[in-house]
């Protein structure tokens, strides 16, 4: 017995020896990496590599495109490491926390435009103001998407990346089917100007409609494309949330019910792996596209669906997504982190961006450049989606944007117009949005 | 902080005549019928695992059709490889380990000797304390992680492994499932005996208690274990994925891009669950016997 | 193990907060021993326990009062994450409200569903398993081993293979219902398939493991029980009835006792489920939990004081449920 209570005391005690002391010398461990980190940069221009990390969520693909690496040979003392978080649901509540204790931020952290307004409302103290790094012109960039990165008192907090003008991607093959015109210019004709003449081109294609095939994805899509093309949704000029007494909210919803009540629009929701499966089976013929979104489609779809889709002129312009790139002042390398960020958002990066990853420049200057003009897409054949998603850009209309812009329209699709297709009826749906959103708008 | 799941394991209160060589109902043969819903259950429970690695094995495209695959595709070894590179998963391996074990086993010594006290020793202040113990497990765990992180950032902990580990050795489970199984496991005797040959309480700690507890112990130490290699919502908050990820925060970065990879996603959660089935596949005897010893004291 | 005993300790009593027998009675010769022992060892005695509870207590200041603490004031206040120093002071309005918060009450209707759905055919299942295993059986670490293979994946990884499996459109489930002729089931946004979806995450997870510990307790029943059962002349259904779960009645009574607790914190497989609607739980909240909508207030929608007041509330429920637990486990031991 005295044996082996030894032997198991002796156990026990190294067992829990051991790993405090693990524990604690990791500790030790990542404390001596940070400082090794920190010297490096502090002593300046020595041996040690600067390391610049990027805070990111789900869509840039800088890496993807060579940017970094382009970067490294340029500056050879600059490294540069991302962190990718895949949803932006998960991200920018950590940004968040991470702003406001100002701890645990990266040396560069991305921001969604649907946040970009209570970010500059609420923690523009906490980022560097860039329009003073060297290289930033604000002519750049789109006027709209500037303003959006900048506070009132005029401090440009976030420099934008990519814009998503917005399109309709159709199929070709199911739009014949349907006796539906293919050609993008007369398919345009069809709609322009008014999504309700959009939305009675699928009454028409529902008359002709391929089996188990619907006009458009989901209602998501089509709300969301519609507001998207609104000057004011949510918010009005001054800050205050008009969204239930906006008439074109309700509009643009009471007109997406109708178009689920009539079964034009699947009853899906976006980005879900079911939504993912109706792309890759074909199951609907047009949706609204941002230049993104061709990539998207793509990743989800058949090889033969490749050259079958095309690109029509959407009956109002907007923007769907965007981002924007911020630099925390409480970084390590903040004068090295803005020039990267600048560097990043400038328009000939910008351009190459989109060569790669499709990410729209929102860089006004790249749109008669060739990697913009002359752009195709495997998908979507020869269609000149350069010129299509470029016209957009510039007539997009300068919307107002609000620090809970993406909470309401969340609200308005997730909790609204997919009911209409289980069949509630728009009234019960939107009473059940609204409910949704002002509780949780409520503080 | 620490909360119970839902249906951790309680150390059993029983009678303790139990014979050495009987066995309640152990005597039977299992019939046919017994051995049809035991293959049920063998495949309900393993079905799902099996068709992550399938899942791993094809791309977006196979994953959208019906029927679903039931087969491995090609792609399996070049999503695991993809999935491996781009998360950074050596470290994250690593510092999981480091994380999962350091808790794990100060969980178990913690809770040890609290869970003695509790049951063995008498203290003014016991039945407070213990329900203050109780009170802890039921504090939801969502909202302490605002607090938790400003505190955190206060102690500049960001990014650094104890930022994990020692908010996750507050395990109040861990005091009340040792405290359950002491109270029938250690029979007071035992302790009046070591008592009586002049042990001092630490003495009777190190020599009786922890002996008795061991299996209790293990237990413990494989449910924390799991528990914190598994934790998602903390670690990914004050961890990033350069500076000191676990697997769970490494892999999160996975089906990133504008085409989020269904099969590349399922690839990464197989390989942050392939370690801890490995390790339960290679020692599954000694874990169930571990866990049926830990539950039951003979 | 060189401790192990066989001398009978008395029954225990089960519930949470019972309290240990006293020490037994010294005999003479310890009581001799006794007065020899030195002030040192009386302060050992005296002051040990403390020592032993005291780095459980220290943590739990550091990292579980202080949050808590900092919940309770803030749910006294207007505050939000994008400035949680920056508080309004609103008393017990955060409370106030949540009588009329019908998203509340929906998420408590939710969890008090889910988590009957989820526990119940759980531990039943578990027993009957349980009683299968122990048979004489081939191969039975193999059913063990395997059963417990799912209680090592995490619930992300695990709610991510089951939001595929439960497609509408390409799901397992719904392909394998097909053939028995059941019309395909929109798992993620019918209420009560939503639910017992999510349910089905955490029944899959932790079966397995409940079955090992009622296996556990019933080969600790002494055999004897049953043959005297026998010769009374009991099927083995009444030796079920009347001897194994009297025997189990502590064990099953504590996995209850856990199983409420957890249950009634269920958070990341309503949220992992349907991912795209957020920590909404569903587009009508179906599956939206109180773990879940908590979550919602305080890291979507951002207001810390609402979720603050929301999870005091959560706590204070539960506080009661635990109490009226006790009472009618005091109660049932009573009256047996």
């Amino acid at each position: 017995m005295r044996a082996r209570t030894r032997t198991a005391r002796r156990a026990v005690v190294l067992a829990a020896v051991a790993s405090l002391g693990a524990g604690l010398l990791a500790g030790c461990a990542d404390d001596g990496g940070d400082d090794k980190a920190s010297d490096g940069s502090s002593s300046g221009g020595g041996k040690g590599k600067t390391t610049i990390t990027l805070g990111l969520f789900g869509t840039f693909g800088f890496k993807e495109a060579g940017l970094y690496a382009e970067y490294e040979k340029l500056h050879p003392d600059i490294k540069i490491a991302e962190n990718v978080t895949e949803r932006n649901e998960n991200y920018y509540p950590a940004l968040v926390n991470h702003l406001t204790t100002n701890s645990g931020l990266q040396d560069i952290q991305a921001v969604e435009v649907g946040n970009i307004a209570e970010v500059v409302a609420t923690q523009a103290s906490k980022l560097e103001d860039l329009s003073k790094t060297a290289g930033v012109k604000k002519d750049d960039w789109l006027d709209w998407k500037w303003a959006q990165g900048t506070t009132k008192d005029n401090q440009t907090i976030a420099l934008g990346t990519d814009v998503g003008p917005m399109a309709i991607c159709y199929r070709k093959d199911l739009f014949q089917q349907a006796g539906l015109p293919t050609d993008r210019a007369a398919v345009a004709k069809l709609w322009t100007g008014d999504w309700n003449k959009f939305v009675s081109v699928g009454e028409q294609y529902k008359k002709k409609a391929p089996k188990g095939t619907t006009f458009m994805d989901s209602p998501g899509g089509l709300i969301n494309a519609i507001l998207s093309s609104e000057k004011e949704k949510f918010y009005d000029a001054s800050g205050e949330v008009i969204y239930k007494k906006n008439p074109a909210v309700k509009a643009a919803f009471d007109l997406t019910a109708k178009a689920a009540t009539e079964g034009l629009v699947g009853a899906q929701t976006q980005f879900q792996p079911a939504w993912d499966t109706t792309i890759a089976n074909t199951k609907f013929a047009a949706m609204a596209c941002p230049p993104w979104m061709l990539g998207y489609i793509k990743g989800k779809s058949k090889p033969d669906a490749a050259g079958k889709w095309d690109v029509a002129v959407a009956p109002k312009s907007g923007n769907w997504g965007g981002s924007f790139l911020s630099v925390p002042k409480s970084g390590k390398h903040v004068k090295e982190a803005a020039a990267l960020a600048a560097w990043l958002t400038a328009p000939a990066q910008q351009a190459k961006l989109f060569s790669v990853q499709g990410s729209f420049p929102s860089a006004p200057g790249t749109y008669t450049e060739a990697a913009v003009t002359s752009a195709k897409n495997e998908m979507t054949g020869d269609a000149p989606i350069g010129t299509i998603f470029a016209e957009a850009a510039k007539s997009s209309p300068v919307q107002v944007i609000g620090p809970k812009d993406q909470i309401i329209q969340q609200g308005l699709t997730d909790n609204g117009v997919i009911l209409v297709t289980k069949g509630k009826s728009a009234a019960e749906a939107w009473t059940t949005a609204t409910k949704t959103i002002d509780n949780n708008l409520d503080k | 902080m620490r909360t119970a799941k839902p249906e951790d394991a309680v150390p059993t209160a029983r009678k303790t005549r139990r014979p050495k060589s009987a066995q309640a109902g152990g005597h039977m043969h299992g019939g046919p019928i017994a051995y049809i819903i035991l293959a049920v259950f063998t495949i309900v429970s393993l079905f799902p695992l099996v068709w992550t690695a399938i899942a791993a094995s094809r791309d977006n495209q196979r994953l959208a059709q019906n029927p679903p695959p039931f087969v491995f595709g090609s792609n399996l070894f070049h999503n695991l490889d993809v999935a491996w590179n781009d998360a950074n998963l050596g470290k994250a391996f690593v510092n999981t380990t480091i994380v999962a074990g350091t808790s794990a086993a100060t969980i178990v010594f913690l809770s040890t000797i609290a869970g003695f006290a509790f049951a063995k020793l008498r203290f003014r202040g016991r039945g407070a304390l213990m329900l203050i113990v109780i009170g802890t497990m039921m504090v939801p765990p969502q909202l302490s992680i605002i607090p938790l992180y400003m505190m955190v950032a206060k102690l500049e902990w960001t990014d650094q492994l104890q930022a994990v580990i020692l908010p996750s050795l507050v395990s109040a489970f861990g005091v009340f499932f040792m405290r359950q199984y002491l109270i029938q496991a250690l029979p007071d005797e035992i302790i009046e005996a070591a008592r009586v040959d002049g042990a001092s309480s630490w003495r009777v700690v190190w020599h009786v208690v922890f002996p008795a507890a061991r299996p209790a112990m293990a237990v413990l130490g494989m449910l924390m274990f799991v528990q914190t290699w598994n934790d998602f919502l903390w670690p990914f908050l004050v961890l990033s994925q350069t500076g000191n990820p676990t697997v769970q925060v490494a892999v999160a970065g996975l089906g990133r891009g504008y085409t989020p990879d269904q099969s590349l996603i399922m690839a990464g959660a197989l390989l942050g669950t392939l370690p801890l089935l490995a390790v339960f596949a290679i020692f599954g005897k000694q874990i169930v016997g571990g866990i049926m010893q830990g539950a039951v004291k003979g | 193990m060189a401790t192990r005993h066989t001398t009978a300790a008395p029954p225990v009593k089960e519930g949470g907060a019972a309290p240990g027998r006293p020490p037994a009675a010294p005999t003479e010769a310890e009581q001799r021993r006794r007065n020899r022992l030195s002030r040192r060892w009386q302060r050992d005695m005296r002051w040990s326990p403390y020592a032993f509870v005291s780095p459980f207590f220290l943590l739990f200041l550091a990292f579980g009062l202080f949050p808590l603490i900092y919940t309770g004031w803030a749910s006294l206040h207007q505050v939000e994450m994008t400035a949680p120093t920056d508080m309004t002071w609103v008393g017990m309005r955060n409370y106030t409200r949540i009588f009329d918060d019908d998203f509340f009450w929906n998420a408590a209707r939710n969890t008090l569903t889910i988590g009957i759905i989820s526990t119940v055919p759980q531990l039943l299942m578990a027993m009957g398993l349980a009683h299968i295993l122990n048979y004489k059986l081939r191969a039975s670490t193999f059913y063990r081993v395997a059963m417990l293979a799912p209680y090592a994946t995490s619930i992300a990884a695990a709610s991510l293979v089951f939001v595929l499996l439960f497609g509408r459109d390409y799901g397992m489930i719904n392909w394998a219902l097909h053939f028995v002729g059941i019309d395909a089931v929109d798992w993620q946004n019918d209420k009560w398939p939503s639910q017992i979806a999510v349910s089905s995450i955490v029944i899959w997870r932790w079966t397995g493991y409940n079955a090992l510990i009622y296996l556990a307790a019933m080969q600790a029943i002494p055999q004897d029980l049953y043959e005297s059962a026998a010769l009374d002349g009991a099927s083995r259904w009444r030796q079920f009835l009347h001897v194994t779960l009297p025997s189990l009645r502590p064990t099953i009574l504590f996995t209850v006792v856990v199983s409420t607790i957890g249950a009634s914190q269920v958070f990341g497989e309503p949220l992992l489920f349907d991912a795209n609607k957020g920590a909404s739980g569903g587009a009508e909240h179906q599956f939206q939990t109180l773990g879940l909508y908590l979550y919602e207030q305080g890291w979507v929608n951002q207001h810390l004081g609402r979720a603050s007041a929301i999870a005091w509330t959560m706590f204070l429920i539960l506080i009661v449920v635990g109490i009226v637990n006790y009472v009618i486990s005091r109660r049932l031991r009573a009256s047996s």
